[in-house]
């Protein structure tokens, strides 16, 4: 994995023992994580007492190179040895490691996830609904008697997070031609 | 239900035959010249002029293919040109006609109630069993282009489909990710319209399920009891 000098950096000040003790660490270790997964973290992840001691740049920081890495690692989908090798060069003691490690495991399904959503996509559909009426007449035409169908696409734009609905009405055949062509071919 | 044909309507079809009561059969029918005017019921001698039925057939055909593809104005002047009168009279006759055919076929009229309207221009019997005839052969379809006219809503077309699978992108590597991408067709007051989709297995398969549900709806009782009786 490459990572910049600012991470590596960060990294070697968050190795030191007499930066962060064992506690701050674990502490700093699990605020990167919850600011990159919890969506309504902010700044205040880092508002505890027992990190208060820490110079704040040094915090953010070392904070910053930990999301930084921990996005590399989901990314390229990392696994244990390779994780490690980049935490002994940054000089992390065995312990340290094995509790990047543990977390990492801990976290890396809802990492994948939120990565796995990230990016452009097409109009994704979420559900449907529909409507079964028999249609009388119109004004250009009587005694129709046919029944027909409305039917409703719920879709979701990933981007824009807008919810555009798609509706159409169709027939009998056409609404079998619309089911049962998908269903076959896809099993 | 009888047609209701105004005045007007009236006089544009009077352009179409017009037989003497003295000469039916007898007569040898000629192709001639017929002017527009009062006088819609039969009386002999008022339109004085014949048309054979061969040119009201082909006006039937005209105004047929009116419906279909739109009024086309070079066809009312050939035709008037060979009868010999002019083109606005060939086009109410043309008009009239369509009014008759698509008023019938909106309405579904029986063909009891078709003669018995048509009955009220005082046309000949050989004329009337034409007209009927020119209504029942083009009514299905007739009434196929009227429902043409009644959407505002989209209508389905046609659907292509195609299955994916992710394998990764820009923030995350080495994904299986699959999915269905979904191309509708549809249309909309003549215009086509196409929108592309996705959707997961997962999701598919519940839309599956609920168009199931709906397809399965019109087998229930209570829909079997409304169509059988909405006649």
């Amino acid at each position: 994995m490459e990572l910049s000098e600012y991470v590596q950096k960060g990294f070697q000040m968050l190795a030191d023992p007499g930066s962060f003790d064992s506690n701050a660490f674990t502490l700093l270790l699990r605020a990167a994580f919850q600011s990159l997964l919890d969506a309504q973290a902010d700044e205040a992840v880092l508002d505890h007492p027992d990190l208060k001691h820490i110079d704040p740049v040094v915090l953010k920081h070392c904070h910053t190179a930990a999301a930084t890495y921990i996005l590399e690692a989901g990314k390229q989908r990392a696994d244990k040895s390779t994780l490690s090798t980049y935490l002994e060069d940054c000089k992390f003691d065995r312990e340290r490691i094995e509790l990047f490690c543990t977390e990492y495991q801990n976290n890396k399904n809802s990492l994948e996830i939120l990565l796995g959503s990230i990016g452009r996509s097409l109009p994704h559909i979420t559900d449907v609904s529909w409507r079964l009426e028999y249609q009388i007449k119109t004004h250009q035409l009587h005694k129709m008697y046919r029944p027909a169908y409305l039917v409703t696409l719920n879709v979701e734009n990933t981007d824009s997070r807008s919810h555009p609905e798609i509706s159409f009405s169709c027939n009998m055949e056409q609404l079998q031609e619309l089911n049962f062509q998908t269903i076959f071919k896809w099993f | 239900m009888l047609l209701d044909l105004s005045e007007e309507h009236k006089e544009h079809l009077a352009f179409l035959p017009q037989v003497d009561s003295t000469g039916q059969g007898t007569r040898p029918r000629r192709v001639v010249f017929c002017g527009l005017g009062g006088g819609t019921r039969g009386v002999p001698g008022a339109h004085g002029l014949l048309v054979s039925l061969a040119v009201v057939a082909e006006f039937g055909r005209i105004a047929v293919e009116f419906l279909r593809r739109g009024s086309n104005p070079k066809i009312y002047e050939g035709a008037a040109r060979k009868l010999n009168v002019s083109s606005d009279t060939v086009q109410h006759g043309v008009e009239g006609l369509t009014y008759l055919l698509t008023e019938s076929s909106k309405l579904m009229i029986s063909e009891l109630d078709f003669q018995d309207s048509v009955f009220v221009l005082g046309f000949s019997e050989e004329l009337n069993k034409l007209l009927l005839q020119l209504y029942l052969d083009n009514r299905k379809e007739i009434r196929t282009i009227l429902s043409e006219l009644a959407p505002d809503l989209p209508t389905y077309h046609s659907l292509e489909w195609r299955l994916d699978v992710q394998l990764a992108s820009r923030s995350l590597r080495q994904q299986i990710k699959p999915s269905v991408t979904i191309k509708l067709h549809l249309n909309q007051n003549g215009d086509h319209n196409t929108k592309v989709l996705q959707t997961d297995p997962a999701t598919l398969l519940h839309l599956v399920q609920q168009l199931e549900q709906a397809l399965e709806e019109m087998k229930t009782n209570h829909c079997r009891r409304v169509v059988r009786n909405i006649k």
